[in-house]
């Protein structure tokens, strides 16, 4: 309860125009916004566009807003759903290349552990993809933000996330599998 | 350190917590959000206009007609915002990074339209039959505040922000 009234309040201020308010909401949901646009496969320049539009619109909005004010997060992260589909309806548009997956590398240069567990993630079938991104969001989201990013209905997220950790972990002990020999 | 405690039931086991938060981390060291993109974030908040009339996003031919879209069609991008009293509609051509912008205020009117947009501010006229035009105008989010000719003194009407 005690972060809905730190966003009520971070919201007030910056409606007010308070700077440090506005930057404690992008501190609180920077990350949510930027995992929702790369859920949805926006490679990292769309991506910024997207998240940009979206915090653009907050702004703009804000003081329309107050009676979401201690909602806020699941307002930005529907924009940011929003606006990554339109983007990816204008990139079919332009290029006529309906459903091409953009690339979404990650860092090069990633190694060990971390770098396989990403791999795996990237392997997962698409709606499993789309929730673990948005569920690895710090701070973690709410089971009400996970649903507006994605256009799930809140209450079968938990499930959703048992199914998708299963069938990483599935995955992970296959993968382990394969590269075993490498260890000898 | 205890978690914080949802009102919604959570089904969540300690060897799931475990792998979510080692999955956590990967995400903050591979697929952070840039600096940039917060940077901008912070920044947004000097773009709002006090006191605006909001035109909204009613038709997006990217969006709206996509479905439907003939592959290949190469048209212009066609946008239409609606305020009360004032429907603002644009015509988007690509031209390399830059995008060139004909509009048409419905009903006509002289106005004065800031387009903003990724390189600032790029003020043009409305003449009296309401149209507009505008080069140059860098690609990424962009808004126009319209200050209408026919009520100089009431509050300018600015639309959503949309990536073009």
């Amino acid at each position: 309860m005690g972060a809905s009234i730190d966003v009520r309040d971070l919201a007030r201020a910056a409606a007010a125009g308070d700077q440090h308010g506005w930057d404690g909401l992008v501190e609180r949901f920077g990350e949510l916004v930027w995992s929702t646009t790369r859920a949805y496969g926006l490679n990292p320049g769309e991506g910024a566009n997207a998240a940009q539009t979206t915090w653009l619109l907050l702004a703009e909005q804000l003081g329309h807003l107050e009676d979401q004010h201690e909602r806020l997060g699941v307002w930005l992260a529907a924009t940011a759903r929003r606006e990554s589909l339109r983007l990816l309806g204008a990139a079919r548009v332009a290029t006529a290349a309906p459903n091409s997956p953009p690339a979404t590398e990650p860092a090069a240069g990633a190694q060990g552990r971390e770098a396989l567990l990403w791999r795996v993630v990237r392997e997962l079938p698409e709606h499993c993809r789309r929730l673990l991104r948005v569920l690895l969001t710090v701070p973690p989201p709410s089971h009400e933000e996970v649903s507006a990013a994605l256009d799930l209905p809140a209450a079968g997220i938990a499930a959703a996330r048992a199914a998708c950790l299963q069938d990483f972990r599935h995955r992970m002990s296959n993968f382990s599998i394969r590269t075993e020999p490498e260890g000898s | 350190m205890s978690p914080d405690i949802d009102k919604t039931p959570d089904l969540l086991g300690p060897e799931d917590e475990g792998l979510l938060q080692e999955l956590r981390a990967a995400a903050r060291h591979l697929d952070p959000p840039p600096d940039s993109v917060l940077e901008a974030a912070r920044a947004s908040l000097t773009w709002r206009t006090i006191d605006a009339e909001l035109a909204a996003l009613e038709f997006d031919s990217a969006v709206d007609l996509a479905a439907t879209a003939v592959r290949g069609s190469e048209g212009p991008r066609l946008l239409t915002f609606a305020a009360p009293g004032l429907n603002i509609e644009v015509e988007v051509s690509p031209i390399g990074p830059r995008r060139q912008l004909v509009g048409q205020l419905v009903p006509a009117q002289e106005a004065r339209i800031d387009v903003r947009h990724a390189g600032g501010v790029t003020t043009v006229r409305a003449d009296q039959l309401g149209r507009f035009g505008a080069d140059a105008i860098s690609a990424g989010p962009v808004s126009l505040r319209c200050h209408l000719g026919d009520a100089p003194s009431s509050p300018p009407v600015v639309t959503e922000w949309i990536p073009l």
